[in-house]
């Protein structure tokens, strides 16, 4: 028995090699070799990913987005990211008051009067009260840079924007990224800022005013730092973990000047409205823990924040992705589940005695609110026909994504008097679908 | 820059330089004009190749893989043949050769000095070494994000073949071409083979190897200059991709002469990662070869 090769079966196997690589197909010369460089420049490393999705709430705000991102990498190693959002909100958007026996009337928010606005909504007895008309129209896009230092350091600039009808806002980032321990861990922090500015259809309302008086004028604004630090380690050949924190703090105007608050009486019938009231400053901390973890047949991406802030709220979030590829590589399909959890602000009233002083600081939007919120996902991607990229074909892929939300308050919030067999909380349902290309 | 010089014996030689190394196109009689052509022919492939597969060049082959790495890429033939043929000289060698234990450079640098790395260092980097990691079926490629491929270990040779090609249509006498000691003939001159110096490694030019070829082609691996020494060790340059570590006992040089330059750089890089087993291994494959110690 044999157990070296046997001789010069290396060798033979090695000579079929040689032959196969260099009797191999005709190689591109240097002629023609510049014809494709000179074809393939225009295309050089740019990544597209375009996507256009479609929300919608159970009876409520319905919405169209399209998204568009650009990559770009430099000769020097550096990297241009550009991205691109346009939304289109219409439906009804709850205005804060809480569900009753009564009609309820209320004019939209850019009446000065109830004698002279244009537009007056009423609900129903029963249902929660939503403002019809609402629409919003958003743009937004951002564009970093990242540049290599060193050959271990980076630096990030970056730069947002947002501009609706009532609403601009600005935001500047920077940020330092250096690798260590032979680029198994790499180090980042960075600072950013944000300044916006409000102009409220109709004005900003006077908080804690009746709303009948419409005490409405002028603008607002609000300015945010904050700062992030992380660490991303690679632990092992297929599994990378990442975690951050971050401090972040607001000030200026915080409410939301379209959310009012019900003022009810002995009987439980409404007995007015004044504008909510938020503190003007808010200071957020969170940890966040992301591991991904791949093999052959897929990977999970697995990650986990909690955050708490100076409202008195704190939350809780859990997410895990699957991505699972089909036979063959070129499908996969990628089912996700995301929890969260969260105490209500200190400040959340889902409604107002009129017996009572009213506090100087109440809000009755459901955001604030003690609420758990479940998210199912499924996303399926191909690979589509490939595309000519630097030195040959690259896969562009499509997909299709379909979530499902639900929230619902927890801890149900004592009712006013008389309440009983109102749904005064009622559930919140939304489906998303995202139809998705990248090149 | 092409640099033309007469020989004795009615050779011309054409200088350029290439692939970090000194190259050179020897020609019989022929008309100057004529040979710096073709010298520059032969220049310019060695030139797109390693512009091409260079690991430096963010416009190279392998920097945009790099930079995709993750995704799955269609790599153009010549990537795919070279990939294909890297594959083969994985299995063929039961990892021996390895084209993915590029990483390996980060804690090894060969400077002379006495810096060996530390063991956990070296064993942290296993993971990310290995062909068999990478999803490779042509001509289709992903390279996993931690991982590296470099073709350094077959690139001066594969070049030196690429120009063979492309002289032998258009070369009307006997030539040789040699990129930076590795190199291939055409045929004899008129009166008699072609006379190449081998040096030796640990003695520079003093006591150059004379030998003599007719047919095919000569290739060297070796540590000549590049090493560590600590506590009376010797680590040489070759490292064994599948330990991480120096071969134990590798010669110094071995140069193995065999039909393509290709095939014997190959067999030259391979007898020197088998340590003490070179030359059993280079008689077993029934090759010419000289083993240096």
């Amino acid at each position: 028995m044999q157990l070296e090769p046997t001789i010069g079966n290396l060798r033979s196997k090695l000579i079929a090699a040689s032959c196969a690589l260099l009797g191999g197909a005709p190689v591109a010369r240097a002629e023609t070799h510049d014809v494709v460089d000179t074809i393939n420049r225009a295309l050089t490393d740019w990544q597209l990913d375009a996507a256009l999705a479609y929300y919608h709430e159970n009876g409520r705000i319905q919405a169209v987005e399209p998204v568009i991102n650009a990559e770009h990498d430099l000769a020097d190693g550096g990297q241009l990211d550009f991205d691109f959002t346009f939304d289109a909100l219409s439906g009804s958007s709850p205005n804060g008051a809480l569900t009753s026996r009564q009609v309820q009337t209320f004019a939209s928010p850019s009446a000065k009067s109830f004698a002279q606005a244009r537009h007056m909504y009423t609900v129903s007895s029963g249902n929660l009260p939503v403002d019809p008309n609402y629409s919003d129209a958003r743009v937004a896009g951002g564009a970093s840079w990242t540049l290599p230092l060193s050959r271990l350091t980076r630096a990030r600039l970056g730069g947002k924007f947002s501009y609706e009808d009532d609403f601009y806002s600005a935001t500047v980032s920077v940020g330092l990224e250096r690798d260590l321990n032979d680029k198994n861990t790499t180090v980042s922090f960075s600072v950013n800022s944000e300044n916006d500015f409000l102009q409220p259809i109709g004005g900003a309302p006077t908080p804690l005013s009746d709303y009948t008086q419409f005490e409405k004028g002028g603008h607002e604004t609000k300015h945010g730092v904050g700062v992030l630090a992380g660490v991303t380690q690679v632990m092992s050949r297929n599994w990378i973990t990442l975690a951050n924190v971050s401090v972040d703090r607001f000030s200026g105007y915080l409410n939301d000047p379209y959310k009012i608050v019900s003022v009810i009486d002995a009987v439980g019938s409404p007995f007015g409205y004044v504008y909510e009231n938020r503190p003007d400053s808010r200071t957020r901390r969170s940890v966040y823990w992301e591991n991904r973890v791949g093999w052959s047949q897929g990977s999970v991406t697995a990650d986990a924040r909690y955050m708490t802030d100076s409202w008195g709220i704190h939350s809780e979030t859990a997410q895990v992705h699957l991505r699972w590829w089909l036979p063959g590589r070129d499908q996969y399909l990628e089912p996700s589940a995301r929890w969260y959890r969260q105490n209500a602000a200190d400040f959340f009233r889902p409604w107002l005695a009129d017996t009572a002083a009213v506090p100087s600081d109440v809000s009755s939007d459901f955001r604030l609110a003690a609420f758990d919120a479940l998210t199912y996902g499924l996303k399926y991607g191909c690979k589509l026909t490939d595309h000519l990229g630097r030195f040959g074909r690259e896969l562009s892929e499509f997909n299709i994504r379909l979530e499902y939300y639900e929230q619902s308050l927890r801890g149900n919030p004592a009712g006013p008097p008389a309440s009983s067999g109102l749904d005064l909380y009622p559930k919140l349902q939304a489906f998303l679908l995202q139809i998705g290309f990248s090149y | 820059m092409l640099e033309l010089r007469e020989l004795p014996g009615d050779v011309l030689g054409v200088r350029f330089s290439a692939m970090a190394s000194p190259c050179e196109l020897l020609l019989g009689r022929v008309e100057s004009d004529l040979a710096l052509q073709l010298g520059s022919l032969a220049a310019a492939e060695a030139q797109r190749i390693e512009q091409k597969f260079s690991r430096y060049r963010a416009d190279s082959v392998l920097g945009w893989i790099h930079r995709r790495r993750g995704s799955a890429l269609q790599v153009d033939e010549e990537t795919a043949l070279l990939l294909d043929f890297a594959q083969q000289c994985f299995e063929l060698s039961d990892g021996l050769f390895d084209i993915t234990s590029g990483p390996l450079r980060r804690v090894w640098q060969f400077d002379g000095s006495d810096r060996v790395p530390a063991p956990q260092a070296v064993a942290q980097l296993l993971p990310c070494i290995g062909f068999q990691k990478l999803s490779w079926k042509s001509p289709w490629l992903c390279v996993p994000p931690d991982m590296e491929i470099d073709f350094g270990g077959i690139g001066k040779e594969y070049a030196v073949d690429r120009a063979y090609d492309l002289l032998l249509a258009r070369c009307p006498v006997p030539f040789l071409i040699n990129f930076g000691g590795d190199l291939r003939v055409s045929r004899p001159l008129p009166h008699g083979p072609w006379k190449v110096a081998i040096e030796r490694p640990d003695s520079a030019r003093k006591a150059a190897m004379m030998l003599e070829v007719e047919y095919g082609a000569l290739a060297t691996s070796g540590d000549s200059h590049r090493f560590l020494f600590k506590d009376g060790i010797r680590y040489g340059h070759i490292l064994d991709p599948r330990t991480g570590w120096p071969v134990p006992d590798a010669p110094r040089s071995v140069t193995v002469a065999a039909s393509s330059c290709t095939e014997a750089g190959l067999l030259s890089t391979l007898a020197v990662l088998k340590g003490k087993g070179a030359a059993d291994f280079l008689q077993q494959q029934q090759v010419r070869s000289w083993v240096l110690r």
